[in-house]
């Protein structure tokens, strides 16, 4: 039929737009079924492997052992099982902790290689393996053994490396290592009692039940590790929380956006075919053919779009699903499977979006009688409301044109605003993102840390400290009600300098003798100065009080500081007794004594590794951005001059030079442009702020969002690129607009 | 033609053909005359070369050979930013279908044109002497014809231009709104000294002019002059 091949023509006449919808459709279904996909195939690896391996629920190391460790597993109707860890240095600054073999709770899982068999063996975490180039079959010398290297193997209770629960990220160089437990004879390994209950369902009141046992006995606790809270295991889930937010915003606002465009551009085909379509319906068309007739350009581009994005997005989710399982978050990857319904919602989205949009502009445009549409089209001149109240009789004539030329079509002006909102957004959070981290975690901030090295030791400590030692004590402890925020208590000597200067948001000194909390714990607990604190001990579950002083200007952290001679009168501790010490040389301390070490210098060192595949996010995000913003600026302005087509050609007739032409229809747009942009920083700060909360109440971390004026800049300069690019490309259509072209209408 | 004050629009041998396939002849090596400040009208019927002949002296379009002068420049050698500057300074154009820009109201489509001239009329006297001062900020589609025709005459004369060109300004109206266009044409000729050329194929319209050609297939077929203008509001078809 002779509609059919008017389709084709249609779409090969407007090329251009009709790529640049095709991409947006693309990336809205690509990016659907790509985060989809990854983040419900990671959630269920990590699922399986938590119920296969038996995840630990709780785990947690006392200053006694316990006597009897079945008779409390009846108790609580759980299973008990107790492995040793022990840290061995390495040479270049590595570092392996040493994981005895267990057999009921956190089974460990060969993921190459084989599963431990005989002793002498030893299976790595496929970080480790991969950094130190090693091969199945290496033999390896750590903490005065040989060992054979087996494979890598993945932890249930290490599904993220973390050397010690609280930070945010391993030192480089750190792995861990399962052997089997006759390995770990070494004296000072740490017993960890590693717990999973029976019953699977309600956990949170049965780990209470546990603890409150615990206490009940007398056993005093020197660690205790809720697995709802611990990053081992939570800090996956937040990644998976925050693919699958994605999920739905960037596609919908990319088939959202596309409705708009096409839909317009729909509109205006189907109007200024009316004539021909009240003859078609003269001569006895069914408005149901027209309509498919028309309902065919969008059906076919959006059917095109959305199966390309879905086939590209279905062999990249295996392949990111294995790097993320052995680079972040270790965990067996098997059966990697996408869902069919995810992949025909790829699909049918997008078409069902742009069906049924166009499909309410071509029925409203088609329930003319055939005489009204014979007439023609004249009546696209009507002026909308916004045209009418304007007043703008006092402005310049440039401007009048301009905003009248944006008023022309609100649909048009709400697709550039919102899709140069979109494109500005998708740029900023990459940037926001890695400048927040590297204010975090380099040295931009407070993590200007006073002394090299911080000491915990197993037991309180009292007497001197040795020389160049600055002692504290801490506590471990969340806000009465609210056990998901995890922060340290700490005491700390007032008559030198603490690790991190105190300093408030004016930069000023703090009082060391007072009580101070970080501005992240203090936002987070939405407190100030002059509050009440109430605390409860995570080990023992006691109960202080205390009013805060001041509060510290810091993007890392969560803690209450509080002099030491103070901390340890309120807590009922002996003055002078101390857990931690920091000092800037090293300290020869007894290895048995301590239950950690840390190197304060390398904060920075992570932050380079974490940094480089950061950077490959945030260059894919902002050349994302760029190109979505491309395309809809290119779109709106080839739009706007279609429309424009009899009056740019009326203008060239009044003796306007071309600069001028240009200056009033492609300049029309800059300031919704710059309104977009500007528009875009506090949405993206708020939505990411909200986002980092319910992220940060996952894995008890607080995360400012920052965005500096460099990046706004840099965003800013490339969105503002994009759309004199765009003015330069459509410059030419422009020029190729004739004055015939007035000359002669009205006039077929 | 010895009463002309002075010769402001001379055309001699025009010649134009459009290639469409084969090269179709409009204009076969034409000539007029127009003196300063005078009404000329040119008549014809449909499809015999009378926009093809205007566009060339309004500097829109081409001739192949032959020239055309206006106020002592000749157009036909300019180049086309030279036209852009011709128009820009001289030429006030009038179409049949008005050629408003929809979205603009009366004052804008107005300003328009004064937007970009060196002198213009103040614009408030411009809008009273075309009649439609108390319309200026409604749309074109909310004006009958004959108002939007008043509304495209103010926007061509309100650079004040030499020479102002009027394309069948009547094409596409009533009797009675034709006969008002007219005698705003009229008017304006009288009040501003204004020379004017328009197209018409109404025979009637020809008493309104000093100088009247008859177009037929791209060829003068008849001059005439006229000593005595018939005001517009006695013409009659
Ligand atoms: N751009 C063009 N291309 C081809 N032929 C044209 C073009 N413009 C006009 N013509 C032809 O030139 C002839 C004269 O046209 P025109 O000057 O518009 O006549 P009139 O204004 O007297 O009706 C007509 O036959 C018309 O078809
Ligand atoms: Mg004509």
């Amino acid at each position: 039929m002779a509609l059919r091949k008017r389709v084709l023509r249609t779409l090969l006449e407007n090329k251009g737009r009709y790529i640049g919808i095709f991409i947006l459709i693309f990336i809205g279904s690509f990016s659907f079924l790509f985060f989809r996909g990854f983040s419900g195939n990671y959630a269920r690896l990590i699922n399986e492997f938590a119920e296969e391996n038996k995840q630990e629920d709780v785990s947690f190391t006392t200053y006694e052992p316990i006597a009897d460790v079945p008779a409390l597993e009846r108790e609580v109707g759980a299973i008990i099982e107790t492995h040793r860890h022990y840290d061995v240095q390495l040479p270049e600054e590595r570092e392996l902790r040493l994981i005895g073999l267990t057999e009921t709770v956190n089974k460990p899982q060969a993921l190459t290689g084989r599963d431990l068999a005989n002793p002498g063996e030893i299976l790595l975490s496929p970080g480790f393996f991969n950094s130190n180039g090693y091969q199945i079959g290496d033999k390896i010398e750590v903490g005065g053994k040989t060992f054979t290297v087996i494979g890598t193997a993945a932890l249930p209770d290490y599904v993220y490396i973390l050397k010690y629960v609280n930070d945010v990220m391993a030192p480089p160089g750190f792995g861990v290592g399962v052997v089997s437990a006759d390995e770990l004879e070494y004296p000072e390994a740490v017993t960890v009692y590693a717990v999973r209950f029976n019953d699977r369902t309600n956990v949170k009141a049965q780990v209470s039940g546990l603890y409150n046992a615990l206490v009940g006995k007398g056993i005093s606790l020197s660690e205790w590790m809720d697995a709802s809270t611990n990053k081992r295991i939570r800090m996956p889930w937040a990644t998976i929380s925050g693919m699958q937010a994605m999920s739905v915003p960037v596609p919908t606002a990319m088939f959202l956006l596309s409705c708009l465009i096409v839909g317009l551009m729909i509109r205006r085909i189907v109007r200024s075919e009316s004539v021909i379509i009240g003859i078609l319906y003269a001569q006895g068309y069914r408005r149901k053919e027209l309509v498919r007739h028309y309902l065919s350009i969008p059906v076919l581009i959006s059917a095109a779009a959305g199966v390309s994005g879905v086939l590209l997005a279905l062999p990249l989710i295996a392949p990111s699903v294995k790097v993320m399982a052995t680079l972040y978050y270790t965990v067996p990857y098997e059966n990697i499977a996408i869902s069919f319904l995810d992949i025909a919602l790829g699909i049918l989205m997008p078409v069902a979006f742009l069906g049924i949009a166009c499909l309410l502009v071509i029925r409203q445009e088609l329930n003319k009688p055939p005489a009204e549409l014979m007439k023609g089209s004249r009546e696209k001149a009507k002026a909308n409301i916004f045209e009418r109240v304007l007043k703008l009789e006092s402005l310049p004539f440039d401007l009048k044109f301009k905003v009248r030329e944006q008023l022309r079509s609100v649909s048009r002006l709400l697709f550039l605003l919102f899709g140069v909102m979109a494109a500005s957004f998708i740029m900023l959070i990459g940037f926001a993102i890695n400048h927040s981290m590297n204010v975090v975690f380099s040295g931009e901030s407070d993590a200007e840390f006073n002394y090299s090295w911080e000491y915990a030791f197993k037991e309180l400590q009292q007497g001197e400290p040795s020389p160049g030692a600055v002692p504290f004590n801490a506590i471990r402890c969340y806000p009465a009600g609210r056990e998901t925020v995890e922060f340290y208590l700490s005491g700390i000597i007032t008559d030198v300098p603490y690790v991190s200067d105190l300093l408030d948001a004016k930069g000023n000194e703090l009082p060391k003798g007072q009580v101070n909390i970080t501005s992240l714990l203090a936002n987070r607990l939405r407190i100030g100065v002059g509050d009440e604190l109430t605390v409860v001990n995570r080990l023992d579950g006691k109960e202080y009080s205390l009013v805060i002083d001041g509060i510290v200007q810091t993007y890392s952290g969560q803690f209450v500081y509080m002099p030491l001679s103070g901390f340890n009168k309120m807590l009922g501790m002996p003055e002078g007794s101390y857990s931690g010490v920091f000092s800037e040389e090293t300290q020869n301390y007894d290895p048995a004594v301590l239950s950690g070490a840390k190197d304060l210098r390398n904060v920075t060192n992570t932050m380079d590794e974490l940094m480089m595949p950061m950077m490959t996010v945030i260059i894919s995000l902002a050349v994302l951005g760029a190109l979505i913003g491309a395309i809809i600026i290119f779109l709106v302005i080839s739009l706007t001059i279609e429309e424009s087509r009899s009056s740019i050609s009326l203008l060239k007739i009044f003796g306007y030079r071309s600069k001028e032409v240009k200056k009033l229809m492609l300049g029309s747009s800059r300031p919704i442009v710059i309104i977009g942009f500007l528009l875009s920083i506090p949405v993206m700060l708020a939505s990411m702020n909200a986002m980092y909360a319910y992220l940060g109440e996952m894995i008890n971390i607080a995360l400012p969002i920052l965005l500096s004026p460099g990046y706004v800049v840099i965003s800013f300069v490339l969105i503002y690129g994009v759309f004199e690019l765009s003015k330069l490309l459509c410059a030419r259509k422009l020029a190729a607009i004739t004055m015939s072209e007035a000359l002669k209408a009205g006039a077929e | 033609m010895g009463w002309g004050v002075r010769v402001f629009l001379t055309v001699t041998n025009l010649v134009k053909s459009y290639q469409t396939g084969i090269a179709t002849p409009v204009l076969k090596g034409l000539s007029i005359e127009l003196d300063k400040g005078q009404i000329g009208v040119i008549l014809g019927p449909s499809g015999s070369g009378k926009s093809t002949l205007m566009n060339i002296i309004g500097g829109v379009d081409k001739a192949d050979s032959g020239t055309a002068d206006v106020g002592g420049t000749r157009v036909t050698d300019l180049s086309d930013s030279q036209l852009v500057e011709y128009r820009r300074e001289s030429v006030g154009f009038v179409f049949q279908f008005y050629n408003l820009i929809p979205n603009l109201t009366v004052a804008e489509n107005v300003e328009v044109v004064s937007n970009i001239s060196k002198s213009p009329l103040p614009l408030q006297d411009v809008l009273a002497s075309v009649g439609i001062a108390d319309k200026k900020n409604r749309f074109p589609r909310e004006l009958s014809g004959g108002e939007q025709q008043r509304v495209s005459i103010a926007r061509a004369i309100v650079k004040n231009p030499a020479l102002l060109l009027c394309d069948e300004p009547t094409g596409a109206l009533d009797f009675n709104t034709s006969r008002s266009v007219l005698a705003l044409i009229q008017k304006v000729n009288a009040e501003f000294g204004t020379t004017i050329l328009m197209i018409t194929h109404n025979s009637a319209i020809a008493g309104m002019a000093h100088a009247v050609y008859r177009l037929r297939s791209g060829e003068i077929a008849e001059a005439t002059h006229n000593a005595e203008l018939v005001p517009a509001e006695r013409i009659e078809w």
